[in-house]
């Protein structure tokens, strides 16, 4: 557990000292959430359309902001992996799992941090707008949030470990655009129906959203709530169990 | 109980044999230098004496500790500084040594110690609180070397600590190494003959993966049959290309 901390420890400094997990993590998702604010009061009220109100909104771009997580995941892992740092660190006593727990544990804190950020703006936004926003939906949203954020934290583990510095980040942004476009963040999936739907329904990235704007509205029932998060869950063990392998293998391949 | 044994080690990629059929044996607290040109073998001797890297057969030992079968006890017992700088970048040279010490031990009272002891040892504090990356060269090998020694090793890897240093930075870093001489085993891998020469107890000269010759300059001089370091290499790397 030592090992653990300190390395975690190491990772949360070294990433709370790059301005661009500021800019990234931190500050776009404030960005997205005025922009799309702005978005939504310019859209005609007749026209019905309300994914853009901040009821629905603050639960699509605190999952959107997750997949810049992602990204600092892969970049911290890969760039870590092309140095000789972590050279150094396998001739400790340290093990795979030290260093994935290692790298885990301070992308969830920062992704907490990016979770409570995005839900005080958008809880100033609802005030202004006069849309209502429930404290409590809010708070439930971030304990359902956190699975997936295990899941965004896996895939960047999964591409930092499997690409380099700079083929993984290209990946991400392809994780990226799939998860705003199929995540129904940025248009609403189940009004459109058809091929797009079920194209959104075969990625996690829907659940995450779906889970998410249901424990906001406080809409617990199976099919809105309990299934979208069971499948985000599910997604979230498998994808960071298959970063966790991968890392392993890498490491013993590494010292062969 | 010999600091380092090796016994027919060898290391092959594919169709490149890196290292030869090594046989080495090196004393407690001696500072023994594997000297060699680049691709000679000599990291990769280190990468499998400190773990970093199977052997392909043969064998090794780091005081009486098998590197194959007793990964754990050898990474206990050493402390290696790669030949690339390996220092966390944004963290300040006090954190990359807390963070080094935490790792090896949770004694937090021992820990404060250790780092105040290397602070000293290498005379680090007008930069212990400046980021890494803030850091010149010779200061970074410094605080790597100052990181692999946290942990008090009994044996210590330095990669080529000076390659890259100017000759200013080099001094100032065999200095430190020169304090270290005797109390732990330390091997050197370097190119330069001048850094063999200057801070050895015994020098091996490999070429091609193998051990081309081993001992005090003096016996390395008497076998190649030429005066001065780089004379005596240059005969015996001659002589092993013929």
């Amino acid at each position: 557990m030592n090992r653990i901390l300190a390395f975690s420890s190491r990772n949360i400094k070294e990433l709370l000292r790059d301005p661009l997990s500021y800019i990234f993590c931190l500050g776009f998702p404030i960005i997205m959430l005025i922009i799309m604010t702005v978005v939504d009061q310019s859209i005609p009220r007749e026209s019905g359309m309300t994914v853009f109100h901040i009821n629905n909104l603050c639960g699509g771009i605190a999952m959107f902001g997750q997949t810049f997580v992602m990204l600092f995941t892969a970049l911290t892992v890969s760039k870590d992996r092309a140095g000789s740092f972590l050279v150094r660190m396998y001739a400790t006593p340290m093990t795979s799992g030290d260093f994935t727990l290692g790298y885990i544990i301070p992308m969830l804190i920062i992704s907490g941090l990016q979770l409570a950020i995005t839900f005080c703006a958008s809880l100033i936004i609802s005030l202004i707008t006069g849309i209502e926003l429930s404290i409590g939906g809010m708070l439930l949203a971030f304990i359902v949030l956190i699975p997936s954020a295990v899941m965004f934290i896996g895939f960047g583990m999964l591409f930092g470990t499997l690409f380099g510095e700079k083929s993984a980040p290209g990946l991400c942004s392809i994780i990226i655009s799939l998860g705003s476009f199929l995540g129904s963040v940025f248009f609403d999936a189940e009004n459109t129906g058809g091929v797009m739907l079920t194209i959104c329904k075969c990625l996690p990235f829907f659940y995450c959203t779906k889970s998410a704007r249901s424990a906001i509205s406080l809409n617990l029932g199976v099919e809105e709530f309990v299934i979208p998060l069971l499948i985000v869950c599910g997604s979230a063990i498998v994808i960071t169990s298959l970063a966790m392998a991968v890392f392993s293998t890498k490491m013993k391949a590494d010292l062969s | 109980m010999k600091a380092i044994e090796t016994k027919a080690l060898t290391k092959k990629y594919k169709e490149k044999t890196a290292v030869n059929a090594l046989d080495i044996a090196v004393e407690e607290g001696e500072l023994f230098a594997l000297l060699g040109v680049n691709g000679a073998g000599k990291t990769t001797t280190i990468r499998m004496l400190s773990c970093l890297s199977a052997p392909t057969s043969g064998e090794a030992s780091v005081l009486g500790h098998n590197v194959a079968s007793e990964k754990s006890a050898v990474k206990e017992i050493i402390g290696i500084s790669p030949q690339d700088t390996a220092v966390a970048e944004n963290l300040t040279v006090r954190e990359n040594l807390e963070f080094m010490a935490k790792v090896h031990s949770a004694d937090k009272t021992k820990n404060a110690e250790r780092v105040e002891k290397m602070i000293e040892l290498f005379g680090m504090s007008e930069v212990v609180n400046s980021r890494a990356k803030t850091l010149s060269g010779g200061w970074k090998r410094k605080v790597s070397i100052a990181m692999a020694l946290i942990s008090e090793p009994k044996v210590l890897f330095l990669d080529e600590p000076t390659l890259g240093l100017d000759v200013l930075a080099r001094r100032e870093l065999w200095k430190v190494i020169r304090q270290l001489k005797g109390k732990i085993t330390i091997i050197l891998t370097t190119h330069y003959m001048e850094e063999a020469e200057e801070l050895s107890d015994r020098i091996a000269i490999m070429i091609n993966g193998k051990v081309a010759a081993i001992g005090t300059l003096p016996e390395i001089e008497a076998e190649a049959g030429a005066q001065g370091l780089e004379n005596a290499f240059v005969a015996i790397a001659e002589r092993g290309v013929n």
